[in-house]
Formats: C-alpha cells, sequence, structure tokens
C-alpha cells in the first residue's frame, strides 16, 4: 500500500530535470544552433514572385516627363535621392547636394520624397497585382511579393504570367526588377541583386544565392562592414563559417534569415488585402463653376468606383461626394440607394436629382468620391417574360427605386416606414423604420382589436384649458364618449405613465383622444384626433 | 316607341356621360349611400380624388380607410410580384400604426414621406403615383393649381394608382382636373358629405354620414 504510494511520487520528482537542464542552456535562441533539417518534399511546392521597385520615390513623384530628381534631407542638407534618366545624362548622381544638381541642370524639377505617396503607389500596385495571384504581401517599403504556384494554370505558365507582370508594370510607369524563387526572401535578395532569376527548386536556389553578393541582403551596416572586413563577401562564404560563431558574433536574426532564404526554415507571411471601401481623387487644374462639367468628372469617379466594385464583386448602399474649394471646407453631398448596387448609371441618376438643388458656395477645385461599406452583391435573376409589350400595367420601377429617388430628393430622415412594438405606452407603440436598411422586416405584433386607438397621433400631448374641471377644446366644452381607459405602466424607466384615456368629441363634430394624468395634476391633454 | 329609343342610343353619335364613366368600376367605399351617389358605385380608380375639410379630425381618413384596407389587403394587379403600398406624403400629424393596423392597413406595404416645401410635395406625391407600386397616395398640400392637378391626375392614370388630395375649404374656388372634389362638414349630429364635382356624375349633398 505505502509503495503504491510512493512510486507516483517520486515520478514527479524526476519530471523536472529535463526542463531545469533547458533552462540552463545558456543561448537564448537555440534554433539557429543546429542546422534545421530540409522542409520535407511532401509540403506544397510554393513559387514566389519579387518585384523589387528602386525607383519607387521617382514613380510616386507627381513630376512631369522632364527631367526629375527626387532630394531627401540629410543630415540637414537635401541631397538628391533619385534621379531619372534625363538628370543621370545631365550628371546628376544621387547623394549630390541639391544645389550641385541644380548647377550642373538647370532645368531639373526637384520634389521632396513623400513616404506617405509612395506607400499609397505601393498599394495600388499591390491591388493591381491581386488580379494575378490570391497572395500578395508587401514585404518592405520597396518590394512587393506574389505566391504564383496557384496561378500558373490559369495564366498560361511562367513565362507568360511574368510577361504580363513586367508588361504591366511598364504600362504602370515603374522600372521593377523581378525573380522568382521558392521562398519569399530568396526571390527578395535574387530582386535587389538584379538577378532576373528564376529558379523552381530548392536546389538550384541554393546555387544561385551562394553567388549573391551581402550588399543585396539590406543587413544592417555594421554587420555588413564586419563581414566585409572579415573577407566574407557573399552567401556562399557566410554559409562556410560556424553557425555557432556566427550567430554568437552578429546575433540570430541574420541566421535566421539565411535559414528562411534557403528554405531550411519556413517563412510564412501576411497577405495584403485591397481595402474593401473606394476612395478617389479627381483634381482640376483649375476652379470651375460649371455643374456639367462637374457631373461629368463624378461620372468618371463612378465608373472607377463601379470598376473598382466589378472586381471584387460587391456593391454599396451609399456614397459620399466631397466638392473641395480653395478657400473654406468642402461641400459634401450623401447619396443612398436601397439596395446595395455599383451600376455608375443608376448612381449617377440618383446623384442628378441631388446635384440640382446642391449649394456650391465657391468653384470647385477637386473632387472625392469614397463608398459606404461595402457589401456582396447577390445577382438577381429576372423573370422570363415573353409578353412585356402586351402584360398590361408595366410596373415602372420597384418600391426600393421609388424610395431611393425620393431619400435622394428629400433625405433620408423624411422618408420612411413603420412598424409595430409591444408597448402599452401609446408614444412607444410604434417606431419609423428606415426604408434603406432593413424594409422587409415584418410585422412585429397584432394590436388587440378592442382598444381604441385614434388615426392621428399627436407628436407631444397638448395641454387642454380646463373649465371648472372641465376639458376645453376650441374654447367649448367636450364631450366624452368613451372610457376611461386606464395605462399605467412604464415605472421601471423615467417615462412611466399613469392616465386615464377617453374619447371624447367637441361640438364641432372633432373626435378627439384626451387624457388626465392620475399622479401629478389633474389636467387634461389631448393626444390625437380619430381621423 | 322604345324600339325608337334604342335605336338613337345605339347611335354612336350619342354621347351618354353616365355611362361613360360606369367603364370603370369604383373603389367601394364601404358605404353604400356615398357608393350609390358615385359613379362606378365607388371612389375613382386612377384617377385624383380632392377632399376639402376645414379641419382634421372630423373623419377624413375614416371616410377613406375601408378602401385603403381593401387595397392594402388585395394587390389589384397581383400578377405582378410587389403589392400595393400606400404612400402618406406630408401628413399633418404623425398617422398611428395601431389604428391603422386596426383598420386593415398592412403596415409593412406603407411609406410616410415628409418634403419640406409645396412643391417637393407635389414632386414626391408625383413619383408615387406614376411609380407603380402604390396603389393610393394620399397628399396634404395647400397649393395645388390647374397644372399641378392635371399632372397628377396624368401620373395617377399612369401608375394605376388612387390619388387623394387634403386641401384647405378655401381652395373650393379654384380649378381642379380632380375626377372627384368632396367637401367634407361636421357638426355634433354627423359628418355632412358634399359632392362638388364629380366625373359622370352630379354635385349631390350628403347628410349625416355615419362614419
Amino acid at each position: 500500500m505505502s509503495r503504491a504510494w510512493k512510486s507516483p511520487v517520486t515520478a514527479r520528482d524526476a519530471a523536472p530535470t529535463p526542463l531545469a537542464v533547458q533552462q540552463a542552456l545558456p543561448f537564448v535562441e537555440p534554433a539557429p544552433l543546429v542546422k534545421p533539417p530540409f522542409l520535407t518534399p511532401t509540403s506544397v511546392q510554393r513559387l514566389w514572385f519579387c518585384i523589387w521597385l528602386p525607383d519607387l520615390p521617382l514613380a510616386a513623384s507627381r513630376s512631369s516627363d522632364d527631367a526629375a530628381a527626387v532630394i531627401e534631407e540629410q543630415q540637414g542638407i537635401h541631397r538628391v535621392l533619385l534621379a531619372d534618366r534625363q538628370a543621370r545624362a545631365a550628371g546628376v548622381m544621387a547623394g549630390q547636394s541639391a544645389n550641385a544638381a541644380l548647377a550642373l541642370l538647370p532645368t531639373l524639377q526637384l520634389e521632396e520624397r513623400s513616404l506617405l505617396r509612395e506607400q499609397q503607389a505601393l498599394e495600388a500596385l499591390a491591388g493591381w497585382l491581386e488580379r494575378f495571384s490570391s497572395f500578395v504581401c508587401i514585404a518592405d517599403h520597396d518590394v512587393l511579393l506574389l505566391e504564383i504556384a496557384g496561378s500558373l494554370r490559369l495564366f498560361g505558365g511562367l513565362r507568360p504570367l511574368r510577361e504580363k507582370i513586367s508588361k504591366g508594370l511598364r504600362q504602370h510607369g515603374f522600372d521593377a526588377s523581378l525573380a522568382i524563387a521558392p521562398t519569399p526572401l530568396g526571390a527578395t535578395w535574387l530582386a535587389r541583386a538584379g538577378r532576373r532569376a528564376c529558379i523552381r527548386d530548392e536546389q538550384n536556389l541554393k546555387r544561385e544565392l551562394r553567388h549573391l553578393p551581402l550588399a543585396s541582403l539590406s543587413w544592417p551596416a555594421g554587420i555588413y562592414a564586419s563581414l566585409t572586413g572579415m573577407g566574407v563577401t557573399n552567401i556562399g562564404d557566410c554559409l562556410r563559417l560556424p553557425r555557432e560563431g556566427f550567430v554568437r558574433r552578429f546575433g540570430a536574426q541574420p541566421m535566421l534569415e539565411l535559414d528562411r532564404a534557403l528554405g531550411h526554415l519556413p517563412d510564412p507571411r501576411n497577405a495584403w488585402r485591397a481595402p474593401e471601401r473606394f476612395c478617389s481623387d479627381y483634381e482640376m487644374t483649375e476652379e470651375t463653376s460649371n455643374r456639367e462639367l462637374l457631373l461629368n468628372i463624378c461620372r468618371e469617379l463612378l465608373l472607377l468606383h463601379e470598376q473598382f466594385l466589378l472586381a471584387r464583386q460587391l456593391g454599396t448602399q451609399r456614397l459620399s461626394f466631397s466638392f473641395f474649394h480653395l478657400k473654406g471646407s468642402a461641400t459634401e453631398l450623401q447619396l443612398g440607394c436601397a439596395r446595395a448596387d455599383r451600376s455608375a448609371e443608376r448612381w449617377l441618376e440618383l446623384l442628378r436629382i441631388r446635384f440640382d438643388q446642391l449649394v456650391l458656395p465657391e468653384p470647385v477645385i477637386a473632387t472625392r468620391l469614397r463608398s459606404g461599406m461595402t457589401q456582396a452583391l447577390q445577382a438577381e435573376s429576372a423573370r422570363l417574360n415573353f409578353h412585356t409589350a402586351d402584360a398590361g400595367p408595366v410596373r415602372r420601377y420597384s418600391i426600393a427605386q421609388l424610395a431611393e429617388r425620393l431619400i435622394a430628393r428629400i433625405g433620408d430622415q423624411s422618408v420612411h416606414s413603420t412598424n409595430l412594438v409591444a408597448e402599452h405606452r401609446p408614444q412607444y407603440a410604434w417606431r419609423t423604420q428606415g426604408l434603406l436598411s432593413d424594409w422587409t422586416s415584418s410585422t412585429l405584433s397584432e394590436v388587440r382589436r378592442h382598444l381604441r386607438r385614434p388615426l392621428w397621433m399627436l407628436p407631444e400631448p397638448i395641454l387642454l384649458p380646463a373649465d371648472s374641471g372641465y376639458p376645453l377644446h376650441q374654447g367649448n366644452r367636450i364631450r366624452l364618449l368613451d372610457g376611461p381607459e386606464r395605462l399605467e405602466t412604464g415605472w421601471w424607466d423615467e417615462e412611466g405613465i399613469s392616465r386615464d384615456y377617453y374619447m371624447a368629441v367637441n361640438p364641432a363634430g372633432i373626435r378627439l383622444w384626451i387624457f388626465r394624468n392620475r399622479r401629478r395634476s389633474s389636467s387634461w391633454y389631448l393626444h390625437g384626433y380619430f381621423g | 316607341m322604345s324600339s325608337s329609343l334604342d335605336k338613337l342610343l345605339e347611335n354612336p353619335r350619342v354621347w351618354r356621360g353616365h355611362n361613360q364613366a360606369q367603364r370603370k368600376a369604383g373603389l367601394a367605399s364601404g358605404y353604400p349611400e356615398l357608393d350609390r351617389y358615385l359613379p362606378g358605385g365607388g371612389w375613382p380608380p386612377e384617377a385624383l380624388t380632392e377632399i376639402l375639410t376645414e379641419q382634421y379630425g372630423i373623419g377624413e381618413l375614416r371616410l377613406l380607410m375601408p378602401a385603403l384596407a381593401r387595397l392594402s389587403a388585395e394587390d389589384p394587379q397581383s400578377a405582378c410580384s410587389e403589392p400595393g403600398w400606400i404612400a402618406w406624403v406630408a401628413p399633418p400629424f404623425q398617422p398611428y400604426p395601431p389604428a391603422l393596423q386596426q383598420s386593415g392597413i398592412d403596415l409593412s406595404r406603407m411609406l410616410i414621406v415628409r418634403p419640406k416645401d409645396t412643391g417637393e410635395i407635389l414632386w414626391s406625391a408625383e413619383q408615387a403615383l406614376s411609380s407603380g407600386t402604390c396603389a393610393a397616395v394620399l397628399f396634404w398640400t395647400e397649393m395645388l393649381d390647374d397644372q399641378a392637378s392635371r399632372r397628377l391626375q396624368l401620373a395617377a392614370e399612369k401608375g394605376h394608382s388612387w390619388a387623394i388630395a387634403f386641401r384647405p375649404m378655401t381652395a373650393r374656388q379654384q380649378p381642379s382636373a380632380a375626377a372627384l372634389r368632396l367637401e367634407l362638414h361636421s357638426s355634433a349630429q354627423g359628418t355632412r358629405v358634399h359632392i362638388l364635382k364629380s366625373r359622370g356624375g352630379r354635385p349631390t349633398v350628403l347628410n349625416n354620414l355615419n362614419l
């Protein structure tokens, strides 16, 4: 009995030992120490297409075709970061001060580097690249990665796909360096090195990477300097160094990167997703108040918007236009639609209704179109109708279309439907219901038949003057016809009521719905007419 | 004698106003005394009806409720998918949903529009009438000139809809293209309905209609 007790106890005592040994190991990052095995060949073969955009700052600048350069402030001096071909031909080089560059080429257009515009250009490009792969990744401020193993069949192989992408990049005005490799990091390094490599298996990748100079790795300058000082100039040299010493000297990160590039370690990436909302600007060279012209601009924006939504099979229920003026804040215009839609023509029709009434305080310099929340568009099948010509009453448009036309002109708040609420307090027994949102939802409950309710309800009860306790309406005493109906409810919130409702008629024959407060004062109130 | 009269009546050159109006059956109003005086035995369908009142609350809605309830319950053009809606344009107070449901109106097909000015009231009414989705369009306006009433009359015909305009008593002297014009007077005894104009009928006064 006592032995049986003892044996599990010893087992528990023994358990912590391996853990203690592990904790006593001197290295923080144990992974790079032991060379990891190759990934099993059964894992899905991936192929990464890397696009390196060395001239992104220039492509994202707004300069025209003339000689241009992008400058950046470095230690208080504006220096040339990138110059285009014409400027380079005139002798402008990266690293020159802005004044020196201007002295070489007086017509040079200088522009300050804008990281925001670069980011926008990169995202626009990523959005365009989504047509080639479901996995697009912004790997760095100037690097885009596509996983293309799954796209090869659709685009008819590697070569046509590569040609399509490089042609599109040229059309977008980018001078890109491309590389294809089985690992994302490998592809990036190859692209940075300017090798137009196209490698499909890992053995070739290893061979190709060995010859890559360390300069294309974008490692910190300190590591690069000390490695070059040691006579290590390419990746092959790095790999020949003892792993343990390398990790101890330079940290785990470079070794991890090498292992990832060679495919020894997995390298998961985050896919980039294009924003689900549309936002586009149209800037004009000069101000205009010409409404026809502005409508045309809106039409172009709506066509872009339609393209955007079509590519994603989405629709939207709301749109907003902003018309910017040089002075003062922008004029806003909101449009709503009953059903999610993307058709530019339909939106334009709604816009025309509203645009007639829009007051533009000043001429417009720029227009922006923003879409609201988007939602998946559900296609509807039309009825197969062979007799449209003699179908008798032709319904021109549905209630939804009627509602959106009315809302476009009158406003969202002024067009609604109603519904019942299961509530005894008369003022809460109903609610308005927007037509654009959930206008098909059904009626909540049935009103009990025996209750007398007026067809007209006043927004607020009106205090009736009284003549020695009798309520007066239009100066005359009124006659009670029916009642009282006692409503005493709502004690659980601020709006509790305790009222006696009566149906009454005044001498002119108007039937009234009046009540008397039971609690506070005994004054009479008019709450509705029996229509 | 009678055969010669029949012959005369068959002559296409003889125009009989009474029959002309009766070609289209009216919407039964639910008040037999009133139906008797309305050509077609009810409210004129696909046309503009004007109701002149001095005050609200004297039964102007109760007068319409039976007909509206029937329009709301059944779809006159049931071959089409969407049933008839009832649009309220610029009502003076809030139409109270519980009471409307008691009267038999389908609340899921109520459209309430509150435009800001007369121009928008008429525009909204015309849109709703000509859309072909509203079985009835009720609107409240002070201004309704001859031209506007003609437009609304045409819109009602086009959209197969029943237009009901509520106007103040002062509009009595103004010309109107409405197919039917009623005046409502109320007293403690009951409501007096005065048919001012009725296409294919004749002006009448109905005393003490029990609404």
